[in-house]
């Protein structure tokens, strides 16, 4: 497997959305394909107080959850299964977009298994989904997972997509996630990340929205060794819109890489992009947006914002938005910002009284509450806040506190993860 | 009993020299008005007192209840008892007015070797001191002044400056942006926390404010320096008359 990433990795220098994408910092000479007799189900304890969800789930890229249909309609499960059993409802997605770049294309040949999620037209889920990948190897292993969602017309999901390492070893996931969302349809799709700093994702999502159909994503890095979040999303009628946001806390040597493409080809649609991080130590970030209004996406609204906050001297963030328009009745923004922390929102505080480490922590937390705010499920955005604030304090170990309630003993209570306010 | 002296202050924000000397003496039980011509130092010597890092103070002291705060933090001069209701107070989206309180008054009290406030403790206070400036509005999940109108921000200091029950405030133009109803609610919230221990500046430029806190004494605070003290007579002359018969006086 480390050969055939190399390959690809090669095969990706000239390509301008990947060039500056090497997982080299997560990847060992030994890596595994993993079998399915190794992937038994993780029996976790999911640690959202309050939080009622459908789970599926897959270990080191194998699905644990048979394919079933709900009171509902639904039918959700193991992909390889409704391939088998549905093959027609499989169908309407699967292979539905095409394998554009090498790990997509190694993804579409090689996946272990994955997510299945049809929801027929006028239905709407009346509890979200949880897609739990969660990775728990002896061995260092490369684990592919492919969900397929489909979404009717006049239908409503919400997805809560956990990515979780459960122990330490090395793990490079390469998952692909298609969705398509017919008209009038609403997908809330909530990808939270919580891996271990020795661990990879390349975690790409592809997205395509029928007419008037709309779309909330808002990805949570937490933490983890080298994570990617790629997503294309692709509106194939008018009066979409389109929501996707951001969050990355990063520390020590992690990276950290958020790449969005928003394709506006029809008119009266609506993007909205806000990604913002928070980067210690010696992490990286990048941000890769780009926006591409064609000739015929009249009255297109597009806003793009990247906004960053650098602990160190030795944190870096290379952030590119972009906008490519070639319409002129559109309104469009984009921008970046590279910071610190408000001196006068930190005078303000102080000034009743705040040390200055608590201010900074209260702010930074603030920093981050834009996005937080974004997310609709009461109970995922007070918990995600909970933990967010637990990062900035300090006390959020990888994976004992996570989406999940860790019951394995990998010893991450002795892992020292905190972003350090007091840097500023 | 004497609560602030400032002796010979200089102060200047980058190269440029604001406060040139000022001497001021303000006794517990006090309320001082600091009138003058903008751009002479007014909000420099709030900034100062409360300890704005932007400002560096390059000469003389502020000797605040027997101690040189000129070293103290910000923060440590909050827990001090000074208070600074600000002339554009600060919207911050994302901190909630209840956790911002709620971490002030815990830090203030804990600096005092006090015990922090339970969640049930701490909501009774704050109930209660939301009436002192007749505030109507559920504050809970409110993000600090964020989106508030000029009158809620102003409030909202007096709000603040209930809660934390400050021993020396420093009000820097809280009528600037208020309508008369508000400017009445404002005032009559200050006068309601005057207590003989404790003491207020308010700086303003009308004299309209002083109808409703009526200053024990007045000073004109021009080019850097206290020029001239009075009563609130003195305000009712700058009222009719401007500041050019001061300036005149001054070149004599």
């Amino acid at each position: 497997m480390y050969q055939t990433i190399q390959d690809i990795q090669n095969r990706l220098k000239k390509n301008e959305v990947w060039r500056n994408t090497n997982f080299d910092d997560v990847l060992t000479i030994d890596m595994q394909t993993p079998q399915k007799a190794d992937c038994a189900p993780a029996n976790l304890q999911c640690n959202i107080p309050n939080l009622e969800a459908l789970r599926v789930e897959t270990v080191n890229g194998f699905c644990q959850t048979p394919l079933h249909t709900t009171a509902e309609g639904i039918i959700v499960g193991s992909l390889r299964q409704a391939l088998a059993e549905h093959p027609d409802l499989a169908g309407l997605i699967y292979n539905q977009t095409p394998a554009q770049n090498p790990f997509k294309e190694l993804n579409y040949q090689q996946y272990s298994d994955g997510i299945f999620v049809y929801v027929p037209d006028n239905t709407t889920a009346s509890i979200p989904i949880q897609l739990l990948h969660i990775y728990n190897a002896n061995l260092p292993i490369v684990a592919q997972s492919r969900n397929c969602i489909y979404v009717g017309n006049n239908s409503r999901l919400t997805l809560i997509h956990c990515d979780d390492s459960l122990n330490r070893q090395i793990c490079f996931g390469n998952n692909v996630t298609e969705i398509i969302a017919g008209n009038n349809a609403v997908v809330d799709h909530y990808k939270m990340q919580n891996l271990n700093d020795v661990s990879g994702l390349n975690n790409q999502t592809y997205v395509v929205l029928d007419t008037a159909a709309h779309l909330l994503s808002v990805a949570i890095t937490l933490n983890g060794g080298h994570i990617r979040n790629h997503s294309e999303i692709i509106m194939k009628g008018s009066h979409c819109d389109v929501q996707s946001h951001g969050l990355y806390l990063n520390d020590k040597n992690q990276r950290v890489e958020n790449y969005i493409y928003v394709d506006h080809a029809y008119p009266d649609c609506r993007s909205h992009e806000l990604f913002k991080g928070i980067l210690d130590d010696s992490a990286q970030g990048q941000f890769n947006g780009h926006v591409l209004v064609s000739q015929g996406a009249s009255k297109t609204e597009a806003y793009m914002q990247n906004k960053n906050i650098l602990l160190t001297d030795k944190a870096h963030i290379y952030t590119r938005p972009f906008l490519e328009i070639y319409n002129d009745d559109v309104k469009c923004s984009h921008g970046s910002t590279i910071g610190q922390i408000d001196e006068t929102a930190l005078f303000y505080l102080r000034s009743r009284g705040i040390s200055e480490h608590t201010a900074k922590t209260l702010l930074l937390y603030a920093f981050c509450d834009e996005v937080i705010r974004k997310i609709q499920l009461p109970v995922l955005r007070d918990r995600l806040g909970d933990m967010v604030k637990q990062r900035l304090h300090g006390d959020l170990s990888v994976c004992a506190e996570c989406a999940l309630n860790c019951t394995s003993s990998c010893g991450c209570n002795t892992q020292e993860f905190k972003i350090d306010p007091t840097r500023l | 009993m004497e609560l602030l002296r400032i002796r010979n202050l200089h102060a200047s924000i980058g190269d440029k020299e604001i406060l040139k000397g000022l001497d001021l003496v303000i006794n517990r039980g006090e309320v001082h008005s600091i009138m003058g011509p903008n751009g002479n130092g007014k909000s420099t010597l709030a900034g100062v007192i409360a300890g704005n890092p932007k400002y560096t103070v390059t000469a003389g002291e502020i000797i605040y209840n027997g101690k040189n705060i000129l070293d103290m933090p910000v923060d440590q001069r909050a827990c001090e008892g000074i208070f600074l209701g600000f002339q554009y107070p600060v919207e911050i989206p994302g901190v909630s007015i209840t956790n911002f309180m709620r971490t002030a008054v815990n830090e203030q009290r804990k600096y005092r070797g006090l015990d922090p406030l339970s969640a049930s403790e701490f909501l009774k206070l704050m109930e209660e001191k939301k009436k002192v400036v007749e505030m109507t509005t559920k504050l809970a999940n409110r993000s600090v002044n964020e989106g508030f109108s000029g009158g809620e921000k102003k409030k909202n200091e007096i709000f603040q400056m209930a809660m934390l029950d400050p021993t020396l405030a420093i009000l820097d133009e809280t009528d600037s942006g208020l309508d008369i109803d508000a400017l009445r609610v404002v005032a009559s919230g200050v006068n309601k926390l005057r207590k003989p221990d404790n003491a207020t500046i308010v700086i303003t430029h009308y004299q309209r404010l002083l109808d409703y806190i009526v200053p024990d004494y007045v000073h004109i605070l021009y080019e850097g320096r206290i020029v001239k003290t009075g009563t609130k007579e003195l305000a009712l002359r700058l009222e009719k008359e401007g500041y050019e018969w001061v300036k005149e006086e001054l070149t004599k």
